[in-house]
C-alpha cells in the first residue's frame, strides 16, 4: 500500500499533465491580467454556463470509441434551424426555448443517424470522416438557408429575409428566446450573478450520463470502446451501440447549441457552428479528456480552465507587452499552443502506454 | 518522470517569459499634461495591424493624444471563429465603471451580442459602431451612432471627379466574380449613367480574375499591358478605375506613363497602391498621412502627372474612429447630441481636412454613410 501511494503522486501528475499545466497557466494569467476577480469569475461562470453542455454531450462518443465527435457541428446546425424557426415564429420565452429543441430533435436525429452511419463504415477513422462529414453538411445547410429560406421554408419577416426576397440575413436577432433560460431562476452572489437553470441544465445531463454508464447500454458502449473485436465476440451488436452513441451525442449538441445561442442573443446564420467543435473539443482536452477516455468532470473542468485562459490571456498579453495588439498574438500564441501541446501530450502518454503494454 | 522534468522546463520558460516581458510594460506613465482633465475613459476596439493597419494606428493616434483615458483593445484575428472572446473585451472594457463610451472600429461578429450584454448592466455608455459586420437593420437599432462608407454614391463622385480633371472616357476594369457582387455591379451601373449624363464614353474591359489561375500578378500585367492599348485607342484623356485592390498598383503605375487619368482607387487612401506605385517608401511615416501625402505630390508632380491624379486625403476609416472618439467626449461631457447631424459632419470634416457628404442610411436611424472629398496632386 505504501509503495503504492509513493507511486500514486508521479502517477498523478504524469495522468494530469494537460490540466496541471493549463492550472499552472490560469493561475499566471490571472495574476498577470490585472482584472477583479469578481469581472473574471462572472466572464467564467457565464462561459462555463454557456458552454458545458456542449462539452457534455462529446462526452458519451468517446466511450463508445468514436474518438472526439467533430460532427457535432451537424448537432449544431440542427440546433440553429430549430433557433430560426423559433425566430420566425416569433414565440417567445421558455415556450420558444422548447419548441427549438422540438424542431431540432428530428434534424438532429437524422444528422446523428447520417453521421453513426459513416462512422460505421469508418472504423478507426471517426475523426477525420467527422470532420469531413461537417464541412460537407455545412454547404448542405448554407444552400438550405441562402437559397430556401423565403422560397422553399415559409420565412416572410423582412428583418430576417435578404433584400432581394429570398435567403436569411447573416444575422437573426434572437430577442424572442434570449436569456429565457438564464433568467428563468438567476441568483446574484456579489459582483457575480449565477444563471442556475443554465447550470442545472447541465447538471441533469451531468447526472444522465454517470447513470448511463452505469446501464447495460452504458456497459456495451464502454466494452465497444475499450475492443470492438472482444466486445463483438460477446455479443455486443458494435454498429448499433455506436449508432447510439452518435445519436445521442447529436441530439444533445443541438440542445448545447440552442443553450449556447439563447446566452449569446444573436445568431450568425452562416458560421455561429463553425466554432463549435474545435472549441468544445479543445476545452474537453484541457479538462484531461484523451481520445479514448473522457468523464464528466473533465468535461467541467476543461470548460472553465479553457475559457478562463481565453477571458484573461488578451489582458495578460495586454499588461506585460504593453500593447494591444502583441495582446492579442501573446493571446492567440498560448491558447493555441496550449491545445496543440495538450494534443501532442496525449499522444505521448498514448505511446508510452503502447510501449508498456 | 520525463514527463514532470518536461512541465517543470515549460513552467520554467513561461515564467521566464512572463517575468522578462512584464519590464517593459512599465514605461506606460500617465502623460502630466493630461492629469487636469475629465476622469472618464472612452474604450477602443480595433483590429490588429493584420486585419486593419489604419484603424490601429487611428487608435494609436487617439492614445497618443489622450493618454490613459484611452482603453485600446484588439479583437481576435479569427474573429469570425472567436466571437465570445470578441465579446468578453468588450464587456471587458465595460466593466470599468470610469469608461463611458466604447468606439469599435470594425464591429466584427460578436458586437451585437456584447451591446445587449453590457446594456444589461450599464446603460449610460455610448456605443460609437464603425463599419458594422453583423446585419445593418440589426446593428442600428443597438449602437448609438455608426459609420461606414457610401460605396452606392461613389459611383457618381468619382465620375464626378474624372470630369473634374479632364476625363472624356471613362475606363472600368472589373471581371464576372466582381461584377456578380450586387453593390458593385449596381456601382457600376451607376456610374455608366452618370457618364452618360455627363456625355463621357464609359467603356468596360474584362480583366483576369486575382483569384483565378494566374493569380494576382497575371492580373497586374494585364492591366499593365492594358492601359497603353487603351490609351492607344481613346487618347489620354481616359480614366482608369478599377475594383479590385491588386490592380491599384499596376493601375496607377501604367496611367502615370501613359499621361492617363486616376481619380480614386477602390479603397481610396494614400497608402493604397500610391507608395508601391510610385517606389516610395513610407516606413519611417507609417500612418502620418500628411508626410505621406506630400511624398506622393512631389513625385507625381515630378513625372508629369499633375492634376491628373486623386485621392481621398485620410483613410476613412481612421477619420470613423478619430471623430468617433471625439464625438463621443462631447456626448459624454453632454455637449452635443449624437443625433445632431451638424455636430456629426464637423467632428468628421475636422478629422478629414475636407469636406463630407453624409446621408443618412434610414430615416429613423443614426447610420451615417459617407463620401470624402478627394485631394488632387499637384493643384
Amino acid at each position: 500500500m505504501e509503495a503504492r501511494r509513493k507511486f500514486s503522486v508521479k502517477a498523478f501528475i504524469k495522468a494530469n499533465g494537460v490540466p496541471i499545466m493549463f492550472f499552472i497557466l490560469c493561475g499566471l494569467g490571472v495574476l498577470a491580467s490585472g482584472k477583479p476577480i469578481g469581472f473574471l469569475m462572472q466572464e467564467a461562470i457565464g462561459r462555463m454556463a454557456r458552454n458545458s453542455f456542449l462539452v457534455l454531450s462529446l462526452v458519451v462518443p468517446i466511450v463508445a470509441g468514436l474518438g472526439l465527435n467533430f460532427a457535432i457541428v451537424l448537432g449544431a446546425m440542427a440546433g440553429q434551424a430549430g433557433l430560426i424557426a423559433v425566430a420566425a415564429a416569433k414565440i417567445r420565452g421558455l415556450m420558444g426555448l422548447f419548441t427549438a429543441i422540438l424542431v431540432a430533435f428530428p434534424l438532429a436525429l437524422l444528422l446523428g443517424w447520417t453521421a453513426g452511419t459513416i462512422m460505421n463504415k469508418a472504423k478507426g477513422r471517426e475523426m477525420i470522416a467527422g470532420m469531413i462529414l461537417g464541412f460537407f453538411m455545412n454547404g448542405v445547410y448554407m444552400l438550405v438557408f441562402l437559397f430556401g429560406a423565403g422560397t422553399v421554408l415559409p420565412i416572410k419577416d423582412p428583418a430576417m429575409i435578404l433584400p432581394q426576397g429570398y435567403g436569411l440575413r447573416n444575422t437573426v436577432d434572437l430577442q424572442v428566446i434570449k436569456w429565457s433560460l438564464d433568467n428563468l431562476l438567476k441568483v446574484r452572489i456579489g459582483p457575480v450573478s449565477l444563471p442556475l437553470a443554465t447550470f442545472a441544465a447541465s447538471a441533469l445531463l451531468s447526472w444522465g450520463i454517470v447513470k448511463l454508464f452505469s446501464t447495460k447500454l452504458g456497459q456495451d458502449m464502454r466494452a465497444v470502446g475499450q475492443d470492438l473485436r472482444i466486445a463483438e465476440v460477446a455479443g455486443i451488436k458494435v454498429d448499433r451501440t455506436r449508432m447510439i452513441a452518435m445519436l445521442l451525442s447529436t441530439v444533445l449538441g443541438s440542445i448545447g447549441q440552442i443553450i449556447f445561442l439563447q446566452n449569446i442573443g444573436t445568431l450568425n446564420v452562416y458560421d455561429s457552428h463553425g466554432q463549435t467543435a474545435t472549441f468544445a473539443i479543445a476545452a474537453l482536452l484541457v479538462g484531461g479528456a484523451t481520445v479514448t477516455k473522457a468523464t464528466v468532470g473533465q468535461a467541467l473542468l476543461g470548460t472553465f480552465m479553457f475559457h478562463l485562459l481565453f477571458i484573461v490571456s488578451p489582458y495578460a498579453g495586454q499588461n506585460l507587452l504593453g500593447s494591444a495588439m502583441v495582446g492579442e498574438y501573446f493571446r492567440a500564441f498560448i491558447a493555441y499552443a496550449v491545445i496543440a501541446f495538450s494534443l501532442a501530450l496525449h499522444s505521448l502518454q498514448r505511446s508510452r502506454m503502447a510501449v508498456r503494454r | 518522470m520525463k514527463l514532470f522534468f518536461r512541465l517543470a522546463v515549460c513552467l520554467i520558460l513561461v515564467s521566464a517569459l512572463l517575468a522578462g516581458c512584464s519590464k517593459p510594460a512599465e514605461p506606460q506613465t500617465p502623460d502630466p499634461s493630461q492629469s487636469t482633465t475629465p476622469t472618464f475613459k472612452i474604450g477602443i476596439m480595433t483590429g490588429t495591424v493584420s486585419q486593419g493597419e489604419d484603424e490601429y494606428r487611428a487608435a494609436e493616434q487617439v492614445k497618443a493624444k489622450y493618454g490613459d483615458r484611452i482603453v485600446h483593445v484588439t479583437y481576435p484575428d479569427n474573429f469570425m471563429q472567436e466571437q465570445e472572446t470578441t465579446i468578453s473585451l468588450l464587456t471587458g472594457l465595460a466593466s470599468d465603471p470610469d469608461v463611458k463610451a466604447i468606439v469599435v472600429c470594425q464591429a466584427v461578429p460578436g458586437t451585437a451580442a456584447a451591446i445587449d450584454k453590457i446594456r444589461e448592466t450599464r446603460d449610460d455608455i455610448i456605443f460609437v459602431v464603425v463599419v458594422p459586420h453583423e446585419d445593418v437593420k440589426l446593428m442600428e437599432s443597438k449602437a448609438d451612432i455608426m459609420f461606414e462608407t457610401d460605396n452606392l454614391a461613389r459611383g457618381r463622385t468619382i465620375v464626378q471627379l474624372a470630369k473634374e480633371l479632364g476625363a472624356t472616357h471613362f475606363l472600368h476594369y472589373s471581371f464576372p466574380r466582381h461584377m456578380s457582387m450586387e453593390l458593385l455591379a449596381q456601382r457600376r451601373q451607376i456610374m455608366e449613367d452618370t457618364c452618360k449624363e455627363l456625355g463621357i464614353e464609359f467603356v468596360f474591359v474584362t480583366a483576369p480574375d486575382p483569384m483565378g489561375p494566374d493569380g494576382i500578378p497575371g492580373a497586374q500585367k494585364f492591366i499593365l499591358e492594358d492601359v497603353p492599348r487603351q490609351v492607344a485607342q481613346y487618347g489620354k484623356d481616359i480614366c482608369v478605375f478599377s475594383t479590385n485592390c491588386g490592380m491599384q498598383e499596376p493601375l496607377i503605375k501604367a496611367a502615370l506613363q501613359e499621361g492617363a487619368i486616376f481619380a480614386e482607387q477602390c479603397c481610396p487612401s494614400p497608402t493604397h497602391g500610391y507608395p508601391n506605385a510610385l517606389g516610395l517608401d513610407v516606413g519611417g511615416i507609417a500612418g502620418d498621412m500628411p508626410k505621406i501625402l506630400a511624398a506622393i505630390e512631389e513625385t507625381i508632380v515630378e513625372s508629369g502627372g499633375s492634376g491628373r491624379f486623386a485621392t481621398w486625403p485620410v483613410p476613412i476609416n481612421m477619420v470613423f474612429l478619430r471623430a468617433g472618439v471625439e464625438l463621443a467626449i462631447q456626448a459624454v461631457e453632454g455637449e452635443i447630441q449624437l443625433t445632431d447631424e451638424a455636430a456629426v459632419k464637423a467632428a468628421l470634416e475636422a478629422e478629414a481636412g475636407v469636406t463630407m457628404q453624409l446621408s443618412k442610411y434610414s430615416e429613423d436611424g443614426n447610420f451615417w454613410l459617407a463620401v470624402m472629398d478627394s485631394v488632387i496632386f499637384g493643384k
